[in-house]
């Protein structure tokens, strides 16, 4: 396999490719699903193959092959030079990709507990205990009666070489847990729950996220916003915005945005571009409270490497800093079209995947305050702990939140639960509103989407508590 | 290396040589090529070769399925192997039923291959410039888009003597042009040969939107009648097809559930899966389990008619099969919603104030299982006054209910046209939607 990718580097090389880039990738993935009490499968995912890149006079080709044969390689590359070098006519200016240091180094995330040590009964065990644990109205104290679990887990090994030099092992486990629980209430009608966590470590992960608990405590809550919950109120008020709920938008407004493919339009047709411009950096765009950093380097995080998939060593990036726009979120493409060094955000998620600009755990950096003082702060108000429905628009300017766990402030206490405010705010307006986050910091795992064909890139994404002044609610009729 | 039609064989009997009750597989070879393009200019072309194989094997009423790129003899063994053993320990499915007994006559379905499609080569950086200038033709915007053209073939075999091969071509291309940041216009050419192929088209569709919708006023929120453009219908037929399929109603993913014969939408609206389309972008002779496929009415004058299923979900709802399979899964392969009586203008003229919608992105559900979401609404969105599009509008987001709209729906154009675009979350490979016009929808703005 490393001779076939070496082999592959040389020969694009021998073609004519300036830079040729090749990536080796074996994802091994078994998958658990219990719905309704039901085993509804288990299954296996085996892929693997060998992902292409180069550049020739300037134009990008990329191309991929599963059938790990010379023959195949050397038709797939002849036809990716023939196509980049007919793409140029089509271009303006040559394709560059800033210089970066050669890498020779192999890394590994060693799991305490692998995956293969467990065993299958054990994990479909935990699926049905954990649907047994919320359907049980007695436990829960509503009725569940739509309940999808899902377990994945994966073992992905990469072998990245280029025509610089760089050679790059790795090895990585990562674990998804998603459930989808639909709760009713005769009068209420019905209200659901996501339940989701991902981490880049073994089967130790599953055990420390105390499932069942996490998964009853998650439907009482639901039980309690069909039975209880009133009224959410409208208008100008301040709100306290949840770890759960920050983390989310600081991805979507945050992370995304200062994605620097989508500044310069590459993604325009499909995800979008951005309301950031290149000559925006050090421009103010929320209050001193807010800082915002995107960290692959975390331990155990869902999005965590060393070295993207352009073999460039990862960093933390400060993207907003104290409310100022700091930096970009950049490949080496973006970088040498900017006249700075990549900061490693280069990723794929499979073979058959060209490495584009992806976030990997994002999070605004935690306050000084106790949670209660940011409460307490509060005359009128929300707390939305949790969120569902959202979105934003492709620019990333125009965001909506509507909440899920959520109770009425008011006088500095928290009151009873309300159902679904909804929190329609734009970017600016939002980090704008921040004045005050707690000392808290919590990640959650999630599936990030972009590119064409799609790629779900794993990530984190978190924050503290957040207090938001006088924001406007709006509701459903 | 083994063709695609021994590979799905040898898995067959070694499944079944290895103890396995039951095995189907589906080996498969696709070339795939793109180019993608933005401000007026080729990004980067791929192409990829992939072979792979599908494997459902059952045994003892326990189920467990694979995907796999290794399709070598030992691959495939190993495969098979790990699945055998893991099947042991698996429990039993509650709603099992068995594979259908073949053999199955496969009628070939016309206009699903053209074979100029694999050797169009640099042909393709040809359309793509067609597409872009067309798109500059009316003044300028930056233009971005993606074109993929596919050649696949794929064998189906299953231990209940079921055999069958399958060859498609697709040719998809997507064009969005943008003018002064918050301007946009999309246009779309779509099929399975080149005959209705047409890259200057979708580029002078793109430009033309993108060119209206410059200088914007800034949206109101409200209730508006509101036309629902193809690529928008899309959007939300895409998600009906979705929530059709039984396995979502099952698990809360759908706002079709228990209503079966029951009035989910306005007289005016008829929607069928029809995978026997000639053209079709998403037409099978065969569904995974090897049925032979036939149309599926989902919805007719209005009333929900029919779930999506295989042969687990019609066991458990105790109906037959609608030879929708995917093993787990049933999906729709190719939506047709049915034509109205209007033409195109007259469906607008109809109109005397509300709001056209070109195309929907990031819809997302508070609640699947009441039908509650909101939607972001772009690539030209104008203002309707007295049957005419008027002012380009921003910064509106649609936010109803699903249900409330097909309710709603007032009429249908004529001149259904296929659609595929990247924003069709739910994965039907193809909707056939006419334009759409639904009253009292509603739309919200940021507060700040």
């Amino acid at each position: 396999m490393r001779e076939l990718a070496d082999f592959a580097v040389e020969y694009a090389a021998k073609l004519g490719a300036e830079y040729a880039e090749v990536r080796f990738q074996s994802d091994l993935e078994n998958v658990y699903v219990v719905k309704n009490g039901n085993p509804e499968f288990a299954g296996f995912v085996r892929h693997r193959g060998l992902g292409v890149r180069l550049l020739v006079k300037g134009g990008l080709g990329f191309t991929s092959v599963n059938q790990l044969d010379r023959d195949l390689v050397e038709k797939r590359v002849r036809e990716a030079i023939r196509m980049a070098k007919a793409s140029t006519r089509v271009m303006k200016k040559p394709i560059c990709l800033s210089p970066e240091k050669v890498i020779e180094e192999e890394w590994e995330v060693k799991p305490k507990n692998p995956f293969e040590d467990v065993s299958v009964e054990e994990k479909m065990g935990l699926l049905f205990d954990i649907d047994k644990a919320v359907a049980s109205p007695e436990e829960t104290g509503v009725s569940i009666p739509y309940r999808l679990i899902q377990l994945s887990e994966l073992n992905t090994e990469k072998y990245l070489v280029n025509s610089e030099g760089t050679a790059i092992s790795s090895r990585i486990p990562r674990v998804l847990f998603v459930a989808l629980l639909t709760g009713h209430e005769k009068g209420r009608g019905t209200e659901q729950e996501i339940i989701e966590k991902g981490e880049g470590r073994g089967w130790e992960a599953v055990e420390e996220w105390k499932l069942i608990d996490h998964a009853r405590e998650r439907a009482k809550t639901l039980g309690k916003i069909l039975k209880t919950a009133g009224k959410a109120p409208r208008g100008k008020l301040d709100m306290v915005l949840g770890n759960q709920v920050v983390g989310l938008i600081v991805h979507e407004s945050v992370g995304h945005p200062y994605e620097a493919d989508r500044i310069f339009g590459r993604e325009a047709a499909q995800a979008g571009e951005s309301f950031i411009t290149r000559d925006m950096v050090g421009r103010r765009i929320g209050s001193e409270v807010v800082t915002v950093v995107d960290d692959p380097t975390l331990k155990n995080s869902y999005g965590y490497y060393l070295y993207d998939d352009e073999g460039v060593p990862a960093r933390r990036r400060f993207l907003m800093k104290e409310g100022v726009i700091n930096e970009f979120l950049h490949n080496r493409e973006t970088a040498a079209e900017m006249g700075v060094s990549s900061n490693a955000a280069a990723r794929s998620s499979a073979f058959n995947r060209e490495p584009i600009i992806r976030m990997a755990n994002t999070f605004m950096l935690p306050g000084d305050q106790a949670f209660d003082e940011l409460v307490e702060g509060v005359q009128l108000g929300v707390y939305m702990k949790t969120f569902g429905e959202w979105n934003i628009d492709d620019r990333r300017y125009n965001m909506r939140f509507v909440g899920r766990e959520c109770y009425l402030i008011k006088k500095g206490e928290l009151k009873g639960m309300i159902r679904r405010p909804i929190l329609e705010v734009t970017t600016p307006g939002f980090y704008g509103s921040v004045d005050a986050l707690d000392k808290s910091l919590t990640f959650e795992g999630a599936t990030c989407g972009k590119g064409d064909p799609a790629q779900g890139m794993p990530v984190w994404h978190g924050g503290p508590n957040a207090r938001l002044r006088g924001v406007g609610l709006g509701g459903r009729e | 290396m083994m063709g695609i039609k021994e590979v799905s064989s040898f898995i067959v009997d070694n499944g079944l040589r290895l103890g396995a009750d039951e095995v189907a597989a589906i080996a498969a070879h696709i070339t795939s090529r793109q180019v993608r393009f933005a401000n007026n200019e080729v990004t980067v072309t791929k192409t990829w070769d992939t072979t792979s194989a599908d494997i459902l094997l059952k045994k003892d009423r326990r189920v467990l399925i694979a995907s796999t790129t290794d399709v070598s003899e030992e691959g495939i063994r190993n495969t098979l192997k790990g699945l055998i053993r893991t099947v042991k320990v698996m429990k039993t499915h509650k709603n099992y039923a068995p594979l259908p007994e073949g053999p199955f006559q496969y009628r070939s379905i016309p206009n699903l291959y053209d074979e100029r499609i694999p050797k169009l080569g640099e042909k393709n950086i040809d359309y793509v410039e067609a597409a872009i200038n067309s798109a500059l033709e009316g003044g300028t915007v930056r233009v971005a888009g993606t074109l993929l053209t596919t050649d696949s073939e794929s064998a189906l075999a299953t231990s209940r003597n079921v055999d069958g091969t399958r060859k498609k071509t697709t040719i998809n291309m997507v064009v969005r042009c943008l003018a002064n940041g918050e301007a946009s216009g999309m246009g779309i050419t779509c099929g399975t040969g080149l005959g209705e192929f047409n890259p200057e088209k979708a580029g002078r569709e793109a430009g033309r939107l993108a060119r209206m919708s410059l200088n914007p006023i800034s949206g109101k929120s409200g209730k508006y009648d509101v036309v629902l453009s193809r690529p928008a219908s899309a959007v939300i037929f895409d998600i009906i097809a979705g929530m059709d399929s039984a396995f979502n109603v099952d698990s809360g993913q759908s706002c079709l559930a228990e209503r079966i014969g029951k009035k989910i939408a306005s007289d005016e609206l008829a929607i069928h899966d029809d995978p026997r389309a000639a053209g079709g972008l998403g037409s099978t002779p065969f569904d995974d389990e090897g049925y032979p496929t036939g149309r599926t009415t989902i919805i007719e004058k209005g009333t929900l008619r029919s779930y999506l299923h295989n042969s687990f979900t019609s066991e458990k709802y105790k109906a037959e099969s609608t030879a929708n399979a995917g093993w787990i899964a049933p999906h729709a392969w190719n939506v047709i919603v049915e034509e109205g009586k209007l033409k195109e203008a007259e469906l607008l003229e109809s109109v005397k104030e509300g709001l056209y919608v070109n195309n929907i992105t990031y819809l997302r559900f508070q609640d699947y299982r009441r039908g509650d979401f909101s939607a972001v609404i772009r690539d030209g969105v104008f203002r309707i006054e007295k049957g005419e599009l008027t002012k380009p509008v921003r910064g509106l987001r649609l936010s109803d209910n699903l249900l409330h709209i097909l309710r709603n729906i007032t009429a249908l154009s004529k001149e259904p046209e296929q659609i595929f675009h990247w924003w069709m979350e739910w994965g039907t490979p193809s909707i056939k939607t006419p334009m759409v016009l639904s009253s009292d929808v509603g739309f919200t703005v940021p507060t700040k």
